[in-house]
């Protein structure tokens, strides 16, 4: 009965996989894009390019991507997961119109990415868009106007959103966990003594645990591979403030025909990846060992 | 101030906290709307009439772009895509809640392995398969309806078989077996006992996977150039060449979202049930 399925996983996953890793030893461009997997073989050519070239242009290109696809990726990941638990924990009390606060909190995570990319890239603009209107117009927080869609700035225009769009599934996984969690637990440690952030610290967090891990280690694997929101955002170049190793590699491999290039870009990508996920298996190991 | 006065006080605070919170996450998209409704004038100069609403940039989007060729390609690409995720699924998924065989430990590691696998490192071989097929054989898949199908299909399996096999574990073993033992065979079984039981958990996986494919956008703008062009590149194509039709842009944002909020509300308990369940469990 798996057999549909793996038969299909392997075709489409596992050989183009492999294709892809062997693609990235070839020296395939304009050129030789004829010759398709015929092109003439390099060896670690293009590694050696991206990683240790410091004349060839690509080589910091690579550097800058990886540089902000990890800022980016820490970033995002974190505040998904600060601000997804602390809305489960303020959802998992009782109050009025609990039901319908906790359907309509889920609306974010609904509204496809290339929806928020377009709607926030109209938010951020500098003249008309809302979020300067607010912070100097109607407020005066700020007494310039920002320009958030070009330089500098252009990180957190991408961040924002994806945290916006992440906290919901976060907040849901919270809030299964933490009505999980036996209320007497807490009932005890109160006659103790032990106030809110004593039983948070101390019998909330840990209890999570297991669900904070499969969140990390998924979720930065989904940011570390985002696409859509950079690149409608701020189109095929992002520029370096907010180049990610995926705009790069779709730009380098479609507009420039450097798909040898943009194959050993992918395969390192993989290869922090698998790195990441050895850290994350020595560090939370023991919270799996009695489910597996 | 007395111990229970103070309780009841940050009880309120809280409770205020919880619906400010709401209304700011909800912020975004009443602004999607509110500039979906609004003429392109006042959206420029920022003199918005909240109170007259119009609905002209809803009519005139379809105009600007070809949106309905968009739209079509996108519901026939994840319907299918979709479709056949939630079929392959299905049966592994139900191979993966039931036996302990060799290698399923394996399998489900294979599982999450994919998930580790860049998009584009299988795109450029994919890419460069389709082209050589286009230029060897008459298999058409660059730009075809049947291409993208394969391609998401292959995609979302394996988060739908993850999906799908929380729901068959939430099946009691007893339903199969009492068809057994009257003459029924596992398949039999398995068609006629446990997949109507399983009906919530097919349609969430559905609705899970049609999700995902109506946000793709990499593959999307990698393999297809025309006939099979879904809505996020006609977004894209929006934005390049009529930026400034903010309203129509907006509105645009408003018709793509709403297909998938009818099929995510309305499978909502169920869709909640797979994501937690799957996570609480492990």
């Amino acid at each position: 009965m798996i057999a549909p399925a793996l038969a299909f996983m392997v075709l489409v996953h596992l050989v183009p996989t492999a294709a892809g890793s062997f693609l990235s030893f070839l020296d395939l461009n304009t050129f030789t894009f004829q010759q398709l997997f015929g092109a003439p073989w390099t060896g670690f050519g293009n590694y050696d390019s991206i990683l240790f070239d410091s004349s060839n242009p690509l080589h910091s290109g690579f550097t800058t991507a990886a540089g902000n696809t990890a800022f980016y990726t820490a970033w995002t990941v974190g505040g998904t997961l600060v601000f997804g638990l602390g809305i489960a924990l303020l959802l998992n009390r009782r109050f009025p119109g609990q039901r319908i606060v906790r359907t309509l909190m889920l609306t974010p995570w609904v509204v496809p990415s290339f929806v928020v990319a377009t709607l926030w890239q109209f938010m951020w603009q500098r003249d008309a868009g809302i979020i300067n209107k607010v912070l100097v117009d109607y407020t005066g927080i700020v007494d310039e106007r920002p320009t958030w869609l070009l330089g500098e700035n252009s990180m957190w225009a991408i961040i924002v959103p994806s945290i916006w769009r992440g906290i919901p599934f976060a907040m849901l996984i919270f809030l299964a966990g933490l009505q999980a969690i036996p209320r007497e637990l807490h009932e005890a440690a109160a006659i103790d003594g032990a106030g809110p952030w004593k039983r948070f610290r101390h019998i909330t967090l840990p209890l999570l645990r297991p669900l904070i891990a499969i969140q990390l280690l998924f979720g930065v694997i989904y940011s570390a591979y985002q696409f859509t929101i950079p690149y409608i955002m701020l189109g095929t170049n992002p520029g370096p403030s907010a180049d990610l190793l995926m705009t790069l590699v779709l730009r380098q491999s479609f507009s420039n025909n450097l798909f040898g290039y943009g194959a050993a870009v992918s395969t390192l990508l993989m290869l922090a990846m698998l790195v990441w996920v050895a850290i994350w298996y020595r560090a939370f190991r023991r919270d799996f060992a009695e489910a597996t | 101030m007395s111990a229970a006065a103070r309780r009841r006080l940050t009880g309120w605070a809280l409770n205020a906290l919880t619906y400010a919170v709401l209304l700011a996450m909800l912020a975004p998209v009443f602004w999607l709307l509110v500039s979906a409704t609004q003429t392109q004038g006042r959206l420029a100069n920022g003199t918005l009439d909240l109170l007259s609403p119009t609905f002209d940039a809803f009519s005139q989007m379809w105009q600007t772009i070809d949106f309905e060729r968009y739209l079509a390609n996108s519901i026939i690409i994840c319907t299918g895509a979709a479709a056949f995720a939630t079929a392959f699924a299905s049966s592994a998924g139900y191979a993966l809640a039931r036996y302990r065989f060799r290698g399923s430990r394996a399998y489900g590691l294979t599982v999450i392995g994919t998930q580790l696998i860049p998009g584009s490192l299988f795109l450029l071989p994919v890419f460069l398969g389709f082209v050589w097929l286009g230029q060897n054989t008459p298999i058409r898949l660059l730009d075809t309806h049947v291409g993208m199908i394969l391609v998401y299909t292959a995609f979302f399996t394996p988060l739908a078989i993850y999906f799908m096999r929380a729901f068959f574990q939430a099946i009691p073993r007893e339903l199969e077996e009492a068809a057994m033992v009257d003459g029924s065979t596992r398949f039999g079984a398995f068609l006629r006992v446990v997949l109507p039981n399983a009906v919530p958990g097919l349609l969430a996986t559905f609705v899970y996977a049609f999700l995902f494919a109506w946000d793709e956008l990499m593959f999307a703008t990698a393999l297809t150039e025309q006939d099979a062009e879904t809505i996020p590149i006609g977004i894209r194509n929006f934005i390049g060449n009529y930026n400034e039709e903010t309203d129509q842009l907006m509105a645009a944002g408003v018709v793509s979202t709403i297909p998938v909020l009818i099929a995510f509300f309305a499978t909502q308990r169920w869709l909640v049930r797979g994501i937690t369940g799957g996570a609480v469990k492990g």
